[in-house]
């Protein structure tokens, strides 16, 4: 579904990334691991268009999609929740997911997917009339995620979701992300410091390292390596 | 010292080759016509500079500078008429009208966010000028005197108004660069880059703003003076309140560029010279073309250079300073002298209390009746679901929001109702959640704004500002930009801006938020070494697993209550806590543990 093929971006003149390579299948749930500073973040930016690539190949589908603006690449069905928690804070919540459903397969289940949300979330039901710039970190952590759902996405890049979250909130997260992964309608990037609970989710992982692809394999492969045991897993 | 004799010099060469350019053109230039160029060139770079100085270096746009001009001029002008007094004693008494002009528009908007000052500012010169009008003022000749004419700034010759202008040009131009290198500099950049962090830094962000408006409101009075008597000679409220003097001064300094003293000297060397030229050449065979060329040239440096010429060279000179971490070798964790454990002492005696202190948002109830005591050495973990107002609290102890009802009191005296900034010079610091740096500022430069305010000159701040760096093992990204720093170093420069204050106290929010397990661990090695330095933490962190290990005591928040309050091992086997906020994996994760 998604084949990137020597990917590099640079920041004035310094390599972010360097000839990444990753391919994912429809339906597959993949995570990214690697430390502060390894290019996670870059690497799902310059797959949805944020940041401009400088060497290399996107394929989206059997389509070049690497010089196309980030809204043709939303269009296409890709969604990014960045980190950080990026809300329209002036508006409301609800205006908030609203904004996320404007693709045309997204516009005509508007109805339906908000109503998923919200039980995903109740508490954005309840804050619905509020400005999202009010609400705790958190629930705009939650808000961003309940956007990218909102765009029926074929392929969903979920920044750190779980960060800055209470426990039992991230324990809601992942249940999400676990019951959108089962549904498999949605294929998922997912980016996570929370390794345990990420790669317990996952099919495959990548480990990025100084903008390299060093480690990839499949979950029990990841499980078993004494590199991710040692670095990520704390064994 | 070497270094400072050197860094002297270096300050004055620049100043020097000024002068000496401004005397030479002076002399070398033969016509009338073109001394008024030059005259003129000068006279539109100190208002450009003076401008820069709140608008530039502060960021509080300034629209109606020509105010100053105004006053300036119309106050000489009308001592001279009505008083027989010299203008060279006028003009200071116009620079202290502007002075307290720009203190009546000051006071009352610089309390208030964002565009009240650009619109009252917009409002003053309309004001005067109708004002004057008023008064009968619309036409205020000079009156001519023969005899001792210096006195009255009266030359024949116009290289001695040329001289005059230099010397204010000069003069301003010192001004900024002393700014510049100063503590108020540093500040002012760093209000203008994000006003809230630089209060929490310590940063009396209302006294800056009234400092730079202030010194930005003289010297156009001194240069509207010297202007009326060197080119208007009759003074009209539209020659000196006008727009065409705000859109000059404006024009100087978005050519140019506006936050650096050479950008409105850039701008005016530029645009001035040029539109003299067009008038003279073009204008006089096809009147009117040359407004047409002259937008022609202002829209291509818009387009080329948006944020100035000034900064378009720099930029290509220097390059940009901003790398990613990425390329940089990942930092060396800063001397991590195994783990000072909880041998600190605390003796128990409260270093900040909290008496039922409630804070409501549009009647949602974000934090009530909470009461606590943070205790001097400990480490005391603030814990609670999203939403529950955790962050809220930390913003009623550091004075961001002022609580409904109850106190807050440090060391025994209530400091609610104080301005963020003098919480912070008290001695209680804080970090934010999602970290706020000042982009435009280096590394080193966005710790110096916490340092300055315990050392008012440069060098000194800057020697706190490296050791706290130092200490946090990021001294080798000193010099770059903030942009494209990772989450770890960027939280770690936030915490060595806060250190550099010398806290006695410090509120973290979430420092762990965002970081893989190393930085986790750097960072909890730097929050013990912290306490065993003798400095109290205060931290919020969802990050138990951490927080368990780092913590003496918690609290815990739910709807903005205090729901729970004890030791780490008591409070996370609380079932209202693990019902409200841990959740049954932490329960099953917990059992697992004591199995």
């Amino acid at each position: 579904m998604l084949k990137v093929s020597a990917l590099s971006v640079t920041y004035g003149g310094l390599h972010a990334l360097d000839a990444v390579s990753l391919d994912v299948q429809e339906g597959e749930f993949i995570t990214i691991l690697g430390p502060n500073g390894a290019g996670k973040t870059t690497l799902l930016k310059a797959i949805s268009g944020a940041l401009p690539m400088v060497a290399g190949q996107i394929e989206y589908r059997g389509r070049d999609i690497g010089r196309l603006p980030s809204h043709a690449r939303a269009g296409l069905g890709i969604a990014h929740v960045p980190e950080g928690r990026r809300v329209f804070p002036t508006l409301t919540v609800l205006e908030n997911l609203v904004m996320g459903s404007y693709r045309a397969a997204a516009r005509a289940r508007r109805a339906e997917t908000l109503e998923t949300v919200f039980a995903l979330f109740p508490i954005l039901r309840e804050r619905q009339r509020q400005v999202a710039g009010s609400l705790s970190g958190g629930e705009q952590q939650m808000l961003a995620l309940g956007r990218g759902l909102m765009a029926q996405p074929d392929l969903l890049l979920l920044d750190e979701p779980s960060q800055g979250l209470g426990p039992r909130i991230v324990e809601t997260i992942f249940e999400v992300i676990a019951e959108i992964r089962r549904s498999r309608r949605i294929t998922i990037l997912l980016v996570e410091q929370r390794v345990v609970e990420a790669l317990e989710l996952c099919d495959r992982g990548y480990v990025l390292e100084t903008g390299q692809v060093v480690l990839h394999g499949d979950r029990e492969a990841l499980l078993r390596d004494e590199r991710v045991q040692h670095a990520y897993l704390g064994a | 010292m070497p270094t400072t004799l050197s860094r002297r010099a270096s300050a004055l060469l620049p100043f020097a080759l000024l002068a000496l350019a401004g005397l030479v053109l002076t002399f070398a230039i033969q016509e009338r016509y073109h001394h008024r160029i030059l005259t003129l060139t000068l006279v539109w770079a100190t208002m450009g500079l003076s401008w820069n100085i709140i608008s530039g270096y502060a960021g509080q746009i300034s629209f109606g500078h020509q105010a100053f001009f105004g006053i300036g001029a119309y106050v000489t002008i009308l001592l001279i008429v009505h008083l027989g007094l010299t203008p060279w004693i006028g003009m200071l008494v116009g620079a202290a009208a502007a002075v307290l002009a720009a203190v009546l528009i000051g006071f009352p908007t610089f309390r208030l966010a964002g565009i009240y000052f650009a619109l009252a500012t917009l409002a003053y010169p309309l004001i005067l000028r109708i004002f004057m009008d008023f008064l009968g003022y619309q036409e205020v000749a000079i009156p001519m005197i023969r005899e001792r004419a210096w006195v009255y700034m009266q030359f024949l010759d116009p290289r001695a108004y040329n001289l005059l202008v230099l010397a204010a040009f000069l003069a301003v131009f010192w001004l900024s660069h002393a700014i510049e290198r100063s503590r108020l500099g540093y500040w002012l950049r760093a209000l203008k880059e994000n006003e809230p962090a630089a209060e929490a830094m310590g940063v009396d962000t209302f006294r800056c703003k009234m400092a730079a408006y202030m010194l930005s409101a003289a010297p156009p009075a001194i240069i509207g003076a010297i202007y009326a008597h060197a080119v208007l000679f009759v003074v009209t409220p539209d020659a000196v309140f006008g727009l065409l003097v705000i859109v000059q001064t404006l024009v100087v300094c978005l050519v140019g560029g506006a936050g650096s003293k050479w950008g409105p000297l850039l701008g005016a060397a530029i645009m001035v010279p040029l539109s003299e030229t067009l008038d003279m050449t073009l204008g006089d065979r096809f009147p009117g073309i040359q407004g047409i060329v002259y937008g022609a040239a202002l829209v291509l440096v818009m387009l080329f250079a948006p944020e100035g010429l000034y900064w378009r060279f720099r930029g290509l000179l220097v390059g940009r300073r901003s790398a990613p971490a990425a390329a940089l070798q990942p930092i060396a964790s800063p001397q991590p002298d195994a783990a000072a454990p909880r041998a600190v002492a605390t003796d128990g005696t409260p270093i900040l209390e909290a008496h039922g202190v409630s804070k409501a948002f549009l009647g949602l109830r974000a934090v009530e009746d909470v009461s606590f005591v943070v205790r001097q050495g400990e480490i005391l973990g603030i814990i609670g679901p999203n939403g529950a107002g955790k962050t809220t609290l930390f913003n009623v102890l550091n004075g961001f929001l002022l609580p409904e009802s109850g106190e807050v009191r440090h060391r025994g005296q209530p400091i609610t109702g104080l301005r963020p900034n003098r919480i912070c010079r008290r001695g209680i610091g804080r970090t934010f959640q999602v970290v706020r740096a000042f982009p435009h500022l280096t590394v080193l430069e966005n710790v110096m704004v916490g340092a300055f305010v315990r050392d008012a000159a440069e060098p000194d701040a800057r020697a706190r500002a490296s050791a706290a760096l130092a200490r946090i093992g990021l001294e080798t990204r000193a010099d770059l930009l903030p942009t494209g720093l990772t989450t770890l170093d960027l939280r770690l420069m936030e915490l060595a801006r806060c250190m550099a204050t010398a806290p006695e106290l410090v509120l973290l929010d979430e420092p762990l938020a965002g970081l893989g397990r190393d930085g986790i661990e750097v960072m909890m090695a730097l929050i013990r070494r912290l306490r065993a330095e003798g400095v109290t933490v205060a931290i919020i962190e969802h990050t138990m697993h951490a927080l368990v290990r780092l913590a003496d005591r918690l609290v815990v928040l739910d709807h903005g209550r205090l729901i729970a309050e004890g030791p780490p091992a008591q409070v996370t086997r609380d079932p209202a806590v693990i019902e409200a906020y841990l959740g049954k994996r932490w329960l099953r994760h917990a059992e697992g543990l004591r199995a």
